[in-house]
């Protein structure tokens, strides 16, 4: 394994502190470095490309090859360097991937967390279009199982087809729980004619075209999606319930569409699917490194997916209040 | 209630005035005073419910013969208008006159974002301008997941053959966006590797689905792009504004006018009237879902344009985006 072509990971940070100090952000992670470590990293910097041989590096900071090798080992090992020529062919096992995916999406989840959307809930300030495009755009999303789920099962790998069939039987119908909540305030035709947002669409969409190329990697990002519901754990469940209070102490129409979604996270909890994913991963061959990275690349895309979803929600809704989002029929343009 | 009646989709409130509030509707304006409005207002966030028409009244402080009185003015007025007025069927050709007359009032709402006036006002930016090139890029080059898609789901062979032509004159016409997008000193490696925006991609992935629905969904969606290309007066102010406030070289723009030409050239925005004129007679129904997908699109061209300003405005933004390596990530 050569490990002579060292790259900053692109999504670490540098930060330049007081008195020497540098820090490296990566992954929730901070690195700090000091005094010559950190004068010596600065000097590599503009080099650390994955293009620059350690030997080009040295030369062109005047420093020796041995001392750089060392140093760059180091961070190597810490995990914010990497090695453009280090890839030994080597597959990893289903088992290491679930350790990966987690470290990744608790990454990439942080943006949705952190979405301003959330607060202006909780503070009482968002507008009725947007409080009820929240419940209508969940209950889209819910019912969206019929597209994508269906659309996994019927195109699942041998080895992900008992875990893709037994996901559909047993979730199809959520839906229904989310409609029951806004058949408290609109008519059942309404709410089944509704249109979701181009978001909401854009989600669904995503994972029914995922489901139908790639098993893996469609469970991998929908992993990403479970993440983000109430698992149970004392945590979740109490920052969960502080939203759901808030919600119906400024919006106290949506008492029973809160219901609905509580009664949609106890549906799931009994379903006991926290440890299906690692299950799927004990259960496939080893992934090459093009599999690992396709199915990251959905996982990263659901992310960025979810986040257009709470985005739109928080946008569209603002600027489009009409809710509920009837279809067009031959009068109403 | 509420299922009785429908309301007509209002594309422009003017800021209200002493004289009250004018209402742009595809067809016409109606002024409202402000209390009118103030009513109108009420009575659209109030009807669709599942309440009676008693208690909606009682909602709205008023008894029921007056909510009556008001739903029958706001209907003589054409906000509103009763859902047995809609006609069970209609011709092919009767659905693209009504796209016709509808069309200009969805692509003012298309284009209606921000955006485009921060673009043309000079508080734009080229690293915005690329990211928008870019993305049109994807957009263009991921015709080529639709496109073929639409003609695999037609069953009709003549409406085939129109859609496949379609296909055959623009399935590379990508080339005129990276042409751009190297002029602007991208590297062609970069662009060609890149991943688009989730809502670039959501665009394609939109069109997929209408293309495996119905061909006729498919067809207004494509009508509805094409729509937003054909006019010259309104796309050649944009790039031109843009070269100057932003300092664009020319050889970014010409090979977009090229594109422009080309597609008006193809006469690509009749291909909806000679598709629907194979069609005789279409259920409401489907008629009005065909309109929905066409409105579907132009809402996801509006939140595209809010993606691609949010995304490209932050400067540490990759761009072009690069797909995710375990290895470099």
């Amino acid at each position: 394994m050569q490990m002579q072509l060292p790259v900053l990971k692109r999504s670490a940070k540098v930060v330049h502190g007081k008195n020497d100090k540098l820090a490296i952000q990566y992954m929730g992670q901070e690195v700090t470095l000091e005094g010559a470590a950190a004068k010596l990293f600065d000097k590599m910097l503009p080099y650390l490309d994955g293009n620059t041989g350690i030997g080009g590096i040295a030369e062109r900071i005047s420093e020796s090859p041995g001392r750089l090798q060392s140093f760059t080992q180091q961070l190597g090992q810490i995990g914010v360097l990497a090695f453009k020529d280090a890839d030994s062919g080597e597959r990893i096992t289903g088992e290491q991937f679930y350790e990966i995916h987690r470290a990744y999406v608790n990454e990439w989840l942080q943006p949705i967390y952190d979405h301003p959307f959330w607060e202006r809930v909780v503070t009482g300030k968002a507008t009725r279009a947007q409080v009820l495009g929240f419940a209508f755009e969940k209950y889209h999303y819910i019912e969206g199982a019929f597209e994508h789920m269906a659309i996994a099962a019927a195109n699942a790998t041998p080895e992900m087809m008992p875990h893709l069939a037994r996901h559909f039987i047993e979730e199809y119908n959520h839906g229904d729980i989310y409609r029951k909540g806004l058949q408290s305030l609109f008519p059942n035709d309404l709410i089944l004619r509704a249109q979701p947002l181009p978001s909401t669409r854009a989600l669904v969409n995503f994972l029914s075209e995922s489901a139908a190329r790639n098993s893996f990697g469609y469970y991998a990002g929908n992993e990403l999606l479970q993440m983000t519901e109430n698992t149970g754990e004392e945590k979740d469940s109490s920052s969960i319930n502080d939203f759901y209070d808030a919600m119906r102490k400024h919006y106290p129409y949506t008492n029973k569409v809160i219901d609905a979604f509580i009664a949609h996270t106890n549906a799931d909890q009994k379903l006991g699917h926290e440890n299906v994913f690692l299950e799927m991963c004990q259960s496939i061959p080893p992934l090459t490194r093009t599999e690992v990275d396709d199915a990251l690349n959905i996982v990263r895309s659901m992310a960025e997916h979810l986040y257009l979803f709470m985005d739109g929600i928080d946008t569209f809704y603002a600027r489009f209040p009409t809710i509920p989002r009837a279809p067009c029929d031959l009068l109403s343009e | 209630m509420g299922a009785e009646f429908g309301f007509r989709r209002i594309y422009d409130v003017a800021p209200k005035s002493e004289a009250g509030v004018a209402l742009r509707l595809s067809d016409r304006q109606v002024q409202l005073g402000t209390r009118e409005f103030d009513l109108y207002e009420k009575v659209a966030e109030q009807v669709p419910s599942i309440r009676s028409q008693k208690e909606v009244a009682a909602a709205l402080g008023m008894d029921e013969a007056r909510l009556g009185r008001l739903l029958t003015a706001l209907e003589s007025a054409g906000l509103i208008y009763r859902a047995d007025a809609v006609p069970a069927t209609l011709s092919g050709v009767e659905l693209h006159t009504m796209f016709n007359k509808v069309l200009p009032s969805w692509l003012d709402e298309a284009f209606s974002h921000p955006f485009w006036e921060r673009m043309t006002s000079g508080q734009g930016s080229r690293r915005m301008y690329s990211g928008w090139l870019i993305e049109l890029y994807h957009y263009t080059r991921n015709a080529n997941r639709h496109m073929p898609l639409s003609c695999a789901h037609t069953r009709e062979k003549s409406i085939k053959n129109m859609r496949a032509k379609h296909y055959a004159e623009e399935w590379n016409h990508y080339h005129y966006f990276l042409k751009a997008l190297k002029a602007l000193g991208f590297s062609e490696e970069s662009v060609v590797k890149s991943v688009p925006l989730p809502m670039s991609l959501a665009l394609s992935n939109f069109m997929r689905q209408a293309a495996r629905e119905d061909i006729l969904a498919y067809s207004i969606c494509s009508a509805v792009l094409e729509g937003t290309t054909v006019d010259r007066g309104a796309y050649n102010p944009y790039y031109e504004t843009c070269a100057k406030l932003y300092d664009l070289p020319p050889e970014s723009i010409a090979p977009i006018y090229a594109h422009l030409d080309l597609d008006v050239q193809y006469q690509h925005s009749d291909l909806f009237l000679d598709i629907l004129s194979k069609v005789d007679s279409i259920p409401a129904a489907r008629a009005s879902r065909i309109l929905d997908y066409g409105h579907q699109l132009i809402e996801h061209i509006w939140l595209w344009t809010d993606s691609i300003e949010k995304y490209y405005a932050v400067e540490s933004n990759p761009m072009p985006r690069p797909t995710f390596n375990k290895l470099l990530d």
